[in-house]
């Protein structure tokens, strides 16, 4: 009988991805349009409509302000539908993880690919947003390049989020609860829109433990050329963050899947 | 050596058990049943030696190796066929496959010629660029089982292979498994269709409520355990009394519903019966598993 060997974990975690990747790639049209019209109609809006009441914001057109804040926002929203709405339809509704797990793929391999999809998400979405709004000379540094890592990162970050909200979801109409009930709020608490110097002062406290808000400062930072060591502290946030909501994440998941 | 080997192996969950404490041992390339009613635990056991369900209490290794320790190896060497087709529905045949054959590291060149030969040996090759929504009942079937197949496995778990195919579908089935059985793969299957274990298992179980009632050869069951002839009739409209037949024939009787079932070693005493009872649009035949099996298990009064 010849040795039994199991593929590396490495390998079991690149087959989830690579799984992933093949599902998303086949109506690649219709999964990429969003990233790159979206921020379009958001700069629309502001340039054409609000923008012509705001003249600045720390120093640069209200528009640009907010652009390089899409970057961010786009990465949370598309990890977050990836891992709620697309983690609960494959689970309950598709079958695959019963598949998946029957494979040498273990439950951590799995949504540890899984997580780590949603941070490939995270990339491509900012990376259309900072593609469109470079067109339109919105992007002041080369720094700019490195975004859409932070974009990945805050991939990651929402990824595991909504797999924690995934765990606990008994009926898929739930997840509107935390879309719009914490998604929404942390859309508007991140400073996109509104510095964060401007809140209130327990709004600013409250906004220093949403994610978004660091990924939003760091990618600001780097699209206008203006990093400081505030944003190293933004960097170190999101990195001490991510193995503490990943953990989470997959053994909450563990708890669901496994009984 | 023993390739699964269970011992006291039980699985509770919140309120009920669902394996109690069961005892088995199953050989290399042997065939190797799990049969019984719904909830009897069948399903459950078998998540357990692929590895996804840990068990509560007792030992369980499959070629000596522990799920709970090793479950990436062990499922490197085994193939499942679940109950329910969970193929991708968002991947066409041949992308299933592939996206599936990562899953055990198998690399590109390995998997094309696993791919290709499988297809053909399932008849489902010119089916490879179909999208899994305009596949049959019994082409989905057998994908799964290509699917299950793709690693080379040495243990095949067959969770219900045939449920709700046609005749042909499962004939073609039984034929493959067949062949997988003289190459030396050895089976694990779970089944509701008694012909269908009959055909394939070389020993098989019984269970209900999680225990295992009777284990042994399906044939060499029939002939220990229940006689070898039945007369099956209706009850409408009679008035016998079966303890007086049971008393003088010294047979075996069952009822469920109306049906009556009567038992015996010698068919002439099954057709003396009939004709002094005046028995009418009665069937008298051998004694099968499905016999054996209904007695064990059925809900039916036992007179």
């Amino acid at each position: 009988m010849s040795a039994i060997t199991a593929p590396g974990i490495l390998r079991r975690i690149s087959s989830i991805w690579l799984r992933h990747q093949k599902c998303y790639c086949k109506h690649l049209l219709a999964n990429g349009f969003p990233p790159f019209v979206e921020p379009l109609l958001f700069l629309a809006a502001i340039g054409i409509g609000l923008g012509r009441h705001i003249d600045s914001v720390e120093g640069i057109k209200y528009s640009h302000f907010v652009a390089s804040g899409l970057l961010a926002s786009t990465a949370m929203f598309t990890a977050t539908f990836e891992l709620t709405y697309g983690t609960y339809i494959r689970m309950e509704f598709e079958k695959v993880y019963d598949a998946i797990l029957s494979t040498p793929v273990g439950l951590t391999d799995a949504f540890v690919g899984e997580i780590l999809w949603a941070g490939s998400k995270g990339v491509f979405f900012s990376t259309a947003v900072l593609l469109t709004i470079s067109l339109f000379g919105m992007v002041y540094s080369p720094l700019c390049l490195i975004a859409p890592l932070v974009g990945g990162l805050t991939g990651i970050v929402y990824g595991a989020l909504g797999l924690i909200v995934t765990s606990y979801v008994k009926d898929i109409n739930n997840f509107n609860f935390y879309v719009t009930g914490c998604c929404t709020p942390m859309f508007f608490l991140s400073g996109i829109f509104i510095p964060i110097r401007e809140l209130p002062v327990f709004l600013q406290k409250l906004s220093y433990w949403v994610p978004l808000t660091h990924s939003v400062s760091l990618i600001r930072g780097l699209i206008l050329g203006k990093v400081s060591m505030a944003h190293a502290g933004n960097l170190v946030w999101l990195l001490i963050c991510i193995p503490i909501v990943v953990f989470i994440a997959v053994a909450r998941i563990r708890k669901r899947l496994i009984a | 050596m023993a390739v699964i080997a269970a011992y006291n192996l039980t699985k509770q969950f919140k309120n009920f058990t669902a394996v109690d404490s069961i005892n088995f041992e199953i050989d290399d390339s042997e065939c190797f049943g799990f049969l019984g009613p719904n909830g009897a635990g069948k399903t459950t056991t078998m998540k357990m030696v692929y590895c996804i369900s840990p068990r509560t209490l007792g030992s369980l290794t499959i070629y000596g190796m522990d799920p709970q320790t090793d479950a990436s190896k062990i499922k490197s060497i085994i193939g499942v066929v679940p109950q329910d087709d969970n193929l991708d529905p968002e991947l066409t045949v041949e992308e299933n496959l592939i996206v599936y054959a990562r899953f055990f590291g198998l690399s590109r060149k390995q998997y094309r010629a696993r791919i290709d030969e499988l297809t053909s040996f399932m008849e489902l090759e010119k089916k490879l660029k179909s999208r899994i929504k305009e596949l049959s009942g019994g082409m989905k079937r057998r994908l799964v089982l290509v699917r299950a197949l793709l690693n080379n496995p040495r243990i095949l778990i067959l969770d219900e292979p045939t449920t709700g195919l046609d005749p042909q579908v499962r004939h073609l089935i039984w034929e493959k498994l067949r062949e997988l059985k003289t190459s030396g793969v050895t089976m694990l299957l779970t089944t509701h269709y008694m012909e269908e274990a009959s055909q394939l298992c070389d020993r098989l179980v019984i269970m209900d409520q999680g225990k295992i009632l009777l284990m042994g050869n399906p044939h060499d069951l029939v002939e220990q355990h229940i006689p070898k002839h039945v007369v099956e009739f209706s009850l409408n409209g009679s008035c016998l009394n079966m303890g007086t037949i049971r008393e003088k024939y010294d047979c075996m009787i069952e009822t469920y519903g109306s049906r009556c079932y009567i038992y015996s070693n010698s068919d002439s005493v099954l057709a003396n019966i009939c004709k002094n009872a005046k028995i009418q649009h009665k069937i008298i035949r051998n004694a099968t598993f499905e016999d054996l099996f209904l007695k064990l298990t059925g809900r039916g009064l036992n007179e």
